[in-house]
C-alpha cells in the first residue's frame, strides 16, 4: 500500500521514460568515472609492478644487441629474443665504483615449431648473485631453490594440468606462476643457469640458434646492476660504458620512461573524457529533472494543497533523484567493471602500456569515489528542482493549464 | 470551527513592471462558520479563487489576516500551516490534481500518509469512492478517467481527512448535471455533518443546496 515512503519510487515506475533516460545518464556517468579513473590506476599499478619487479638499477647488454632490444620498450612490446656477450665483460662492470650487486642473465627464446610448448622468452638466473628475480618466486614457489629443469612462468604462459613445458624437445617442470604485471615480464619462463644451458645445447642440435658457435658456459646476455644507497645510478651507467667496450647500458628509468610517458598521455585524455562525460551527464540530467518539475507541478501543487510542508516535497524530489541515479550508478559501475574485467588484456594491448586490475581496496574506494560523483551530479539537479518548486506560487499553477 | 477574513487583499505585480500592481481582492471581510454552506459566484477573472486561495492558506494576503478560530494562519510557520491545511482544510483545486503514477484509491489517500506512518485508512476511501460514484475506478490511473471523475475524486480525497473546513474551487465545472447533483449533495452533506463548507463557481447551479449565496465583482464581494 502506498506510504511516503515508497510514494519516490510510485513517481519513478509511473514516469518510466524519463526514468530510463535519468538511469541511462547516471549509468554512463558512473560508467567513465569509474571506468576512466579503474583504467589511469590499473596503468599506475601496472608501472609500479613492473617496476618493483624490474628489480635493478641499471641493466647492461651487449651493444650489438641493439636490434633486439630496445629499452624503452623492452617491457611492453619486446618479441622473444637472445643475444649474448662473453662472460668476461662482468668483470670488467665490477671494477667501476658505485655497483653494490650485480648478476647475469642468460636468456634464450623457445621456437614456434613443435618441438616447443610455447614461443616464450626465457630467462635464466644465476642462484648465487641473483637478487632481481629470486625474491619474486619465494611469493610462488617455496620449497628450496629450483631445481634442474624445473621453471617459473609469468602469468600470461599457459599452464597445464600435468604442470609440464616442453623447450626444445626438453620437459620443464612448473612449479610457480607469476602474478600479472601488464608487462611483456608476463609472457617470460625463469630457470636457473643449468636448464637454459641443456635448452641452448638443445637448440644448437636441432639448428634452432642462430648463436651455435658460442659456448653457453663463457656467455652471458646480461647484467642486472644495483648501485650503492646514494650512488647516482646516471652517473653509474655512464661510467660502465665509458670503461666498458661492445656494451649498451640502460636504467631502469629508460626502461620504464616508455610506460610513463604512455600513463601521461593516457591519463590525460581518459581525465578530459571522464570529466567531459560526467559534465554531459550532469547537463542531462539537470536537462531532464528540470523537464520533470515542469511536467509534475500540477502534482507538487496538489501536494502543497493537501498538506505537504515544502520539506516533504523537497524530499521526495530529492529521493527520486538519488535512488535513480544511485542506481544507475551502482549498474554503469558494474557494467565497467564487468567490462574491465573480460577486456583488461585487450585494453592493456589497445593502450598499448600495461595494465594491471588495480586491489580490492582501491577498486571500493573508486567506486565510492564514481559513485559520490553520480550523487553529486543528483544533489545539483535536485537542489535546482527544489528551488523552482519552492519559488512557484501553487494556487497559480493550480489555477492555469488545468 | 469559524473561517474568518478581517480586511484581505491581494494585490498582483504586473508583468514587466516591478512597480504596477493590479488589485485582485479589494479588502474585504468574511466568515464561514461550522455546518454552513456558503456559495460565491461571479465570472472570470472577478478574484473569487484569489480569495479561496487566501483562505485555504495557500496564498499569502497583501494586506489584512484570515483567522481559523483564532489563530492567525499566515502567523504560522510554513510547515505549521502545511500541517493545518493537512489537517483542518479540505482544498478542492480547479482542474486536474491527480498525481499519475497513483492509482485512484492510492490518490485519495495521499493526504493521509503525509503525516502518518500508520496503514492508511483503505476502507473509509473506498466508501467516499462509493459515495462520490467512482468506487468501480479505484484501481485506474488517472490517465484513464474522465474529468468529471478526476473532479470527484479530488473531493473524496479533499473529505479523507474529514477536515473542518472544505473549500472547492468550481467542483461542477464540466460535469453533467447528474454527476453535478451528486457532488453538490455531497458537499451539503459534509456541511450537514458540521463542516464548513465554501464553493466557488461561475455557475448557478449550487444555489439550491446553500445556506448563503455571495456574489464576486472586480474584487469586491456583495451580500
Amino acid at each position: 500500500m502506498i506510504s511516503l515512503k515508497n510514494l519516490p519510487y510510485k513517481n519513478l515506475k509511473g514516469y518510466a521514460g524519463r526514468t530510463a533516460a535519468l538511469l541511462l545518464f547516471s549509468m554512463l556517468m558512473a560508467l567513465a568515472t569509474f571506468g576512466g579513473t579503474m583504467v589511469i590506476s590499473g596503468i599506475r599499478a601496472g608501472l609500479n609492478k613492473v617496476e618493483s619487479r624490474f628489480g635493478a638499477d641499471i641493466m647492461v647488454t651487449p651493444e650489438d644487441a641493439k636490434n633486439d632490444f630496445d629499452a624503452q620498450n623492452v617491457l611492453l612490446k619486446a618479441e622473444p629474443g637472445y643475444f649474448y656477450m662473453e662472460k668476461g665483460k662482468m668483470d670488467e662492470i665490477a671494477k667501476v665504483d658505485g655497483i653494490e650487486k650485480m648478476s647475469a642473465q642468460l636468456f634464450m627464446a623457445s621456437a614456434k615449431a613443435g618441438c616447443c610448448s610455447a614461443k616464450v622468452q626465457m630467462i635464466a638466473y644465476d642462484p648465487a648473485t641473483d637478487f632481481t628475480i629470486q625474491p619474486w618466486i619465494a611469493d610462488t614457489y617455496t620449497d628450496g631453490p629450483m631445481g634442474l629443469m624445473d621453471v617459473v612462468v609469468g602469468s600470461n604462459v599457459t599452464v597445464y594440468d600435468n604442470h609440464i613445458i616442453r623447450f626444445y624437445d626438453n620437459d620443464c617442470r612448473i612449479i610457480g606462476q607469476f602474478a600479472p604485471t601488464g608487462s611483456t615480464l608476463d609472457n617470460c619462463v625463469y630457470m636457473n643457469y643449468d636448464t637454459v644451458k641443456v635448452l641452448i645445447k638443445a637448440s644448437f642440435k636441432k639448428g634452432l640458434n642462430q648463436y651455435s658457435e658460442y659456448d653457453p658456459d663463457d656467455v652471458i646476455s646480461a647484467v642486472m646492476i644495483k648501485v650503492r644507497p646514494g650512488a647516482d645510478i646516471e652517473k653509474v651507467a655512464g661510467d660502465i660504458t665509458k670503461q666498458v667496450d661492445g656494451v649498451s647500458v640502460a636504467t631502469s628509468k629508460n626502461m620504464v620512461a616508455g610506460i610513463g610517458d604512455s600513463l601521461k598521455k593516457i591519463s590525460g585524455s581518459v581525465s578530459f573524457f571522464t570529466v567531459t562525460f560526467w559534465l554531459i551527464g550532469t547537463l542531462m540530467t539537470i536537462l531532464i529533472f528540470a523537464m520533470m518539475i515542469n511536467e509534475r507541478k500540477r502534482e507538487f501543487a496538489s501536494l502543497w494543497a493537501m498538506g505537504a510542508s515544502r520539506k516533504i516535497i523537497s524530499d521526495l524530489v530529492i529521493r527520486e533523484a538519488v535512488v535513480v541515479n544511485l542506481a544507475g550508478g551502482i549498474l554503469g559501475i558494474v557494467l565497467s567493471a564487468l567490462i574491465l574485467f573480460m577486456f583488461k588484456d585487450l585494453i592493456g594491448q589497445v593502450l598499448g602500456v600495461g595494465f594491471l586490475i588495480p586491489g580490492p581496496v582501491t577498486i571500493i574506494l573508486l567506486a565510492g569515489a564514481a559513485l559520490l560523483s553520480v550523487l553529486l551530479a543528483a544533489a545539483i539537479s535536485a537542489w535546482i528542482g527544489v528551488r523552482r518548486i519552492s519559488r512557484m506560487d501553487a494556487s497559480l499553477v493550480l489555477k492555469e493549464g488545468q | 470551527m469559524i473561517l474568518r477574513a478581517d480586511e484581505v487583499r491581494k494585490d498582483f505585480p504586473r508583468a514587466g513592471k516591478s512597480s504596477n500592481y493590479f488589485t485582485a481582492v479589494y479588502p474585504l471581510d468574511f466568515v464561514l462558520e461550522s455546518g454552513q454552506f456558503t456559495v460565491i459566484t461571479g465570472k472570470s477573472g472577478s478574484g473569487k479563487s484569489t480569495l479561496l486561495n487566501m483562505l485555504a492558506g495557500m496564498l499569502t494576503p497583501s494586506g489584512g489576516k484570515v483567522f481559523l478560530d483564532d489563530k492567525d494562519i499566515y502567523s504560522l510557520d510554513e510547515k505549521t500551516l502545511a500541517r493545518l491545511r493537512n489537517e483542518k482544510i479540505g482544498l478542492i483545486p480547479q482542474g486536474h490534481t491527480a498525481l499519475l503514477s497513483l492509482t485512484v484509491l492510492e490518490n485519495v489517500l495521499l493526504p493521509y500518509i503525509l503525516y502518518n506512518k500508520a496503514q492508511p485508512p483503505e476502507k473509509k476511501a473506498k466508501d467516499l469512492l462509493d459515495q462520490v460514484g467512482i468506487a468501480s475506478l479505484m484501481e485506474a490511473r488517472p490517465n484513464e478517467l474522465s474529468g468529471g471523475e478526476l473532479r470527484r475524486m479530488a473531493i473524496a480525497r479533499a473529505m479523507l481527512m474529514e477536515p473542518s473546513i472544505l473549500l472547492a474551487d468550481e467542483p461542477t465545472a464540466g460535469l453533467d448535471s447528474e454527476n453535478t447533483i451528486a457532488v453538490l449533495s455531497l458537499l451539503r452533506q459534509a456541511a450537514d455533518e458540521g463542516a464548513a463548507v465554501l464553493v466557488v463557481t461561475h455557475e448557478n447551479e449550487a444555489d439550491h443546496f446553500t445556506d448563503h449565496v455571495l456574489t464576486m465583482d472586480g474584487g469586491r464581494l456583495k451580500g
